[in-house]
């Protein structure tokens, strides 16, 4: 269907809204004319390679069919509001969803301390049983909340130091590493632009995932830092149990387990935080690894703006 | 190891619209050697009445220690901490904000106004008993409390809810 430019304003862009396909399709196809002529080339482009096309060819929004421009402003501003709302949504969701949940945990907790081996045999089992989903649900909701901030706090970055955020994570993980008499090694990390907070989320879950998928063994865990052009690729390696390659994707999306909760426990967000912290600084992540061979998760992250030094 | 001093009982008001809450506080404290008195009430207008000993509470003692959740209806929570803290009497007892949670610029606003310190309500059991017990340690243990004036003593005659 065609909604946008009837008029014909000399020397303006024009911008043809043509049809929106279903879902899973670009959702939109554009095509454009220019001084009355049909644009050499490819006549259909997404909305992204529509921007980065005219910017290419140094054409400014100013030159667009103003009402192309208002159709393109209006589609953003509608995508930022829904965006904006579903993290409102889940944020006051998990976070209202806390304190009920508080009590539930707490009262088990309690009726468990005070009648155990005091009711008949099957009570004692069926506590347990509610008392461990409602501390499962907390830890669930924390992720929730967790990965409903990455966005939403609008804490402006900062220049973190990776050594001391590793080092926070390293004193979090204390009880992790002892247990597993795991043997983490830290190369020296950059400087980087972000928010301390998601920095410590990131490196917290994909540690904590080398030490709780390791082997038979005692783990080794290294993480790294390289220079890689205008970003650092960060890497979080162990010697784990690793991932089939068919996997390597979906391990990213939420609520992704490839276990049972009774060999590994989880609720399949950590890395689903990962990729939402790693991604808002517009960087990548991504594994490298074969089962039995461990694992290595990659991530980049934009380097500090140089400074006088 | 010298036997403690004896311990003359302090009073605790504690400010919560949620009952299951105040039971906790109950249970954290009852059995702890300082045997506090812990009364309560569930909103701020009861509250502030406990506080200037009137209407019902005209025969009641003044607390030693208020735990105030600040998350009551209406924030009003955040209103009985500041009528506290602007009156010349009230604002010698210390209040501790004992919430569920807090964004940080409610914890920071707390401050402000003047709560002596904020505690987060821990969602584990053993947390929130040990939470509890160290405020009263604390508050009663460790502080020195303002002198109370004679015709202030614990009577035990009355207690409230």
């Amino acid at each position: 269907m065609a909604t946008v430019a009837t008029a014909k304003p000399e020397n303006k862009l024009r911008l043809l809204l043509l049809e929106e396909k279903g879902a899973g399709q670009d959702p939109t196809v554009w095509e454009m004319e220019y001084d009355g002529q049909t644009l050499p080339g490819d006549p259909r482009h997404s909305p992204e390679k529509l921007h980065e096309w005219l910017a290419a060819k140094k054409i400014g929004p100013a030159e667009l069919h103003p009402r192309a421009r208002a159709e393109m402003a209006r589609k953003l501003e509608e995508l930022a509001r829904s965006n904006h709302d579903l993290e409102q949504f889940a944020y006051i969701a998990s976070h209202d969803l806390r304190e009920p949940l508080r009590m539930v945990a707490t009262y088990t907790q309690l009726l468990a301390e005070r009648y155990r081996g005091k009711l008949d045999k099957n009570s004692d089992q069926y506590i347990h049983y509610a008392s461990d989903g409602a501390l499962r649900m907390q830890a669930l909701i924390q992720d929730l909340l967790a990965m409903s901030r990455v966005n939403s706090e609008n804490v402006p970055d900062q220049s973190v130091d990776g050594n001391g955020v590793m080092a926070e994570v390293l004193r979090d993980l204390e009880t992790a590493i002892r247990e597993s008499n795991a043997v983490v090694q830290c190369g020296k990390l950059p400087v980087i632009r972000a928010n301390r907070a998601n920095l410590l989320q990131l490196f917290q879950n994909l540690i904590s995932n080398a030490i709780k998928f390791r082997g038979k063994e005692a783990p080794k865990v290294s993480i790294t830092a390289v220079p890689a052009g205008p970003l650092w690729q960060f890497s979080v390696s162990d010697d784990g149990i690793g991932i089939a390659r068919e996997s390597h994707e979906a391990i990213f999306a939420i609520f992704q387990r490839l276990h049972t909760r009774t060999e590994y426990p989880g609720n399949g967000l950590g890395l689903a935080i990962c990729r939402k912290v790693v991604e808002s600084y517009g960087g990548k992540i991504w594994v490298e690894s074969r089962p039995g061979s461990g694992s290595t998760f990659n991530f980049t992250l934009p380097a500090q703006e140089a400074q006088a030094s | 190891m010298s036997e403690p001093p004896e311990i003359q009982p302090r009073e605790i008001l504690v400010v919560d619209d949620n009952p299951a809450d105040v039971t906790l506080v109950r249970e954290s404290l009852a059995e702890t050697v300082y045997q506090s008195h812990v009364h309560s009430t569930s909103d701020a207008n009861h509250a502030l009445e406990y506080l200037h000993q009137r209407g019902k509470y005209r025969t009641t003692v003044r607390p030693d220690l208020v735990i105030l959740d600040l998350n009551l209806a209406e924030r009003n929570g955040h209103k009985v901490l500041s009528l506290m803290k602007s009156d010349a009497e009230l604002r010698q007892i210390p209040v501790v904000a004992f919430s569920s949670s807090g964004s940080a610029a409610d914890i920071a606003r707390s401050y402000e106004a003047g709560a002596n310190c904020c505690v987060t309500k821990p969602a584990d059991l053993k947390r929130f008993f040990s939470a509890v017990r160290a405020i009263e340690e604390f508050w009663f243990g460790y502080a020195v409390l303002p002198r109370r004036e004679s015709n202030d003593r614990p009577t035990y005659t009355h207690s409230a809810d």
